[in-house]
């Protein structure tokens, strides 16, 4: 057909492009965008008796944050994020290197499938095994006092450090891919150099190898880090609801007691507490984070 | 061309590597197959082969880079069996360069330092050296991945000289570089190793740059040392023909051995007719295979029409032309062979280049020839 040459838009690569994301993108804005969005306009209304009184106010976050409980709930939370993170970087780390470091090229994919194995079960069903493993009669103190190694059985679930156990294991692989990417991208003649200028293995592992694996160490923090902050299950399983951690409470005040604002206006505060950390992490980390234009 | 230490010179040097029996398995594979060369000081030393042949991993057991099957590696009269690479008196550099992505210019120089007893300012002083070294004055805070290849090469080189080694290692350092950048860098290469004086042993597959840069040349095949000599030893006379036929181009013709005493030994050479060469113009090795000579292209001379005779022709016609600018390359098929002979002429002005098919006589020089049996 003769005439002006005009690529429709339809066949333009731009919108070839957004026909591509646009499933996902339709969904994020239905299924994330909006729901956070009616969270932050919940959290400035009033609440009435068993309604919503749409009227704004700031009263819920001064209620939120001047009650004890939420601050010891929202410092619990993050400090057991915190432990959570440290000790399932610091044993994923070792893994990561492991596997890319020491094992042969061609059994790497075999170990990494295994590592994802514990995904097979439900994550139900992951926390509730801790659980029989941890319990008073469970596979622990039933050896230690089969054993005769202490005479009462330990008093293990109910506690931080059970509930960092089992959140450390749960977002383990999480942790151990994007550390292993990392050093996978790590050429080797660059550990060799780091020795041949006359550093020993651990100096070069110090100087050469880590800060080049730290985007990865710090991508494994943030994944590990943000959802155990806001993690539910696990405190209510493994800490047997006596330590309630931040997302306990808001599903407390959203459903039980039913005041919506205010367990919004915990929802946003929580949000904005872990990506105030998560940003100032990543600001203390920056000089690891250049990308190769620098 | 730079002129290269005098041979003489050279051989009063004391020896500053010695490989003795260096056997390499890896599993089944035979990679060193008894090494046993000496490198001496301040000599511009290369590893030449294919690729396979050996030559990276000989170096990398100078480095500490590899553990040896049997036999030592002595460096500076000290045997290196249990001495690891980060305490070994060589410095490497690699062929990827290996420059650390996360530090500057002036860190990556300085990585060696650490230990150094000097100050702060001494050590930033001595960087600086090492890259005003290098022809890379003022480059010290940049981004070392934001250098191009031939920076980084020079960065690689500062890092590892300011350490002051006693031997410079180097790694098919110039694989990477585009020919102008390449010949630039070896002549900066071997003016740097004169001035230093520090042994360089480099490692290169290419015969040309290993001609051009090194006082003497291993060359290997199959994890053995096939000849250790002077780059002119080399070309002139190789030991075999493997050698022969790597380095630079060999023509080969099939002779019959007619005669031999101790002034000689007589042939009788397609092409060339009967002809004598002298003792030392016959390879050392002996590989079994059928008797040939073999002459370097520029040895022959086409004889174009109206010259003189010379006093050995032979008569063949002209089969290919490869024209290069300043020089010319004619194969020709001498009479009585199948296989055309490569030679070489310098292009002068004036003289024409020849076409394919021209029929022509070539000149040859009896004492340029080397026979291989």
């Amino acid at each position: 057909m003769a005439g002006p040459v005009k690529t429709r838009w339809t066949r333009t690569e731009a919108f070839n492009g957004y026909l591509m994301i646009s499933p996902t993108l339709i969904y994020a804005l239905l299924m994330l965008a909006a729901p956070l969005v009616m969270i932050v306009a919940y959290s400035f209304f009033k609440d009435g008796y068993l309604t919503v009184i749409h009227e704004f106010t700031t009263e819920n976050y001064v209620q939120a944050w001047s009650d004890p409980i939420f601050r010891a709930i929202l410092l619990r939370s993050v400090w057991v994020s915190v432990l959570v993170t440290a000790v399932t970087v610091g044993l994923a780390f070792p893994v990561a290197y492991f596997i890319s470091f020491v094992l042969p090229a061609q059994k790497k994919s075999l170990w990494l499938f295994l590592i994802t194995i514990p995904f097979w079960t439900s994550y139900l069903i992951r926390v509730f095994q801790w659980k029989v493993i941890l319990s008073y009669n469970g596979v622990i103190n039933s050896v230690l006092t089969g054993l005769g190694i202490v005479d009462h059985p330990l008093q293990m679930l109910n506690s931080v450090g059970a509930i960092a156990v089992t959140l450390a294991h749960s977002y383990a692989p999480f942790a151990i891919l994007p550390i292993f990417v990392s050093l996978e991208k790590i050429d080797r003649s660059f550990l060799e150099a780091g020795q041949d200028l006359g550093e020993s293995r651990f100096m070069t592992f110090w100087r050469v190898t880590l800060p080049l694996a730290m985007p990865g160490v710090i991508g494994a923090v943030m994944i590990v880090f943000i959802p155990t902050i806001g993690d539910y299950v696990t405190p209510e399983l493994i800490g047997g609801g006596k330590l309630p951690m931040v997302a306990n409470m808001i599903q407390q005040n959203m459903l039980k007691i039913d005041n919506k604002p205010l367990g919004s206006a915990i929802a946003v505060s929580a949000m904005l507490v872990v990506a105030a950390i998560a940003l100032l992490f990543l600001m203390l980390n920056r000089r690891f984070l250049r990308g190769p234009k620098g | 061309m730079i002129p290269k230490t005098t041979a003489s010179a050279a051989a009063t040097r004391p020896t500053m590597i010695e490989f003795r029996e260096v056997q390499k398995y890896y599993g089944d594979y035979h990679a060193l197959r008894g090494i046993t060369a000496t490198i001496r000081a301040g000599e511009f030393f290369s590893l030449l082969g294919p690729s396979g042949c050996g030559k990276t991993t000989l170096l990398r057991t100078i480095a500490g880079f590899e553990d040896i099957s049997s036999g030592a590696v002595l460096i500076d009269g000290k045997d290196m069996s249990n001495v690891p690479a980060n305490r070994r008196p060589t410095n490497m550099v690699f062929q990827s360069y290996a420059i650390f992505p996360h530090l500057s210019v002036a860190e990556n120089v300085g990585f060696g330092l650490r230990r150094d007893p000097r100050s702060k300012a001494e050590k930033a002083k001595a960087v600086e050296e090492a890259l005003e070294m290098v022809g890379l004055k003022g480059y010290g805070p940049r981004a070392a991945h934001a250098m191009s290849g031939g920076q980084r090469q020079r960065v690689a080189l500062a890092r590892a000289l300011i350490l002051k080694p006693k031997v410079l290692l180097l790694d098919e350092p110039m694989s990477a570089l585009d020919k102008k950048i390449r010949e630039q860098m070896q002549v900066e290469l071997m003016k740097l190793q004169r001035e230093l004086g520090i042994t360089f042993v480099l490692v290169t597959h290419d015969q040309e740059e290993a001609l051009i840069m090194s006082d003497r040349i291993a060359v290997m095949f199959d994890g053995e040392i096939a000849q250790l000599a002077d780059p002119e030893t080399l070309y002139r006379h190789p030991d075999s023909r493997r050698v022969a036929d790597f380095i630079g181009v060999m023509n080969f013709l099939p002779a019959t051995v007619t005669g031999e005493s101790g002034a000689g030994v007589s042939l009788d050479v397609a092409g060339l007719g009967r002809l004598d060469v002298a003792p030392d113009q016959v390879a050392a090795t002996r590989t079994g295979g059928e008797p040939a000579v073999g002459f370097r292209p520029e040895t022959l001379t086409l004889l174009y029409e109206g010259q003189p005779a010379a006093a050995h022709e032979a008569a063949g016609i002209i089969d290919e032309v490869v024209y290069y600018g300043d020089m010319t390359y004619y194969d020709v098929r001498l009479d009585g062979v199948d296989k055309p002979v490569r030679i070489s002429m310098r292009n002068v002005f004036g003289r024409p280049v020849l076409d394919v098919g021209t029929r022509t006589r070539i000149g040859w020089a009896p004492g340029a020839l080397v026979l291989f049996r």
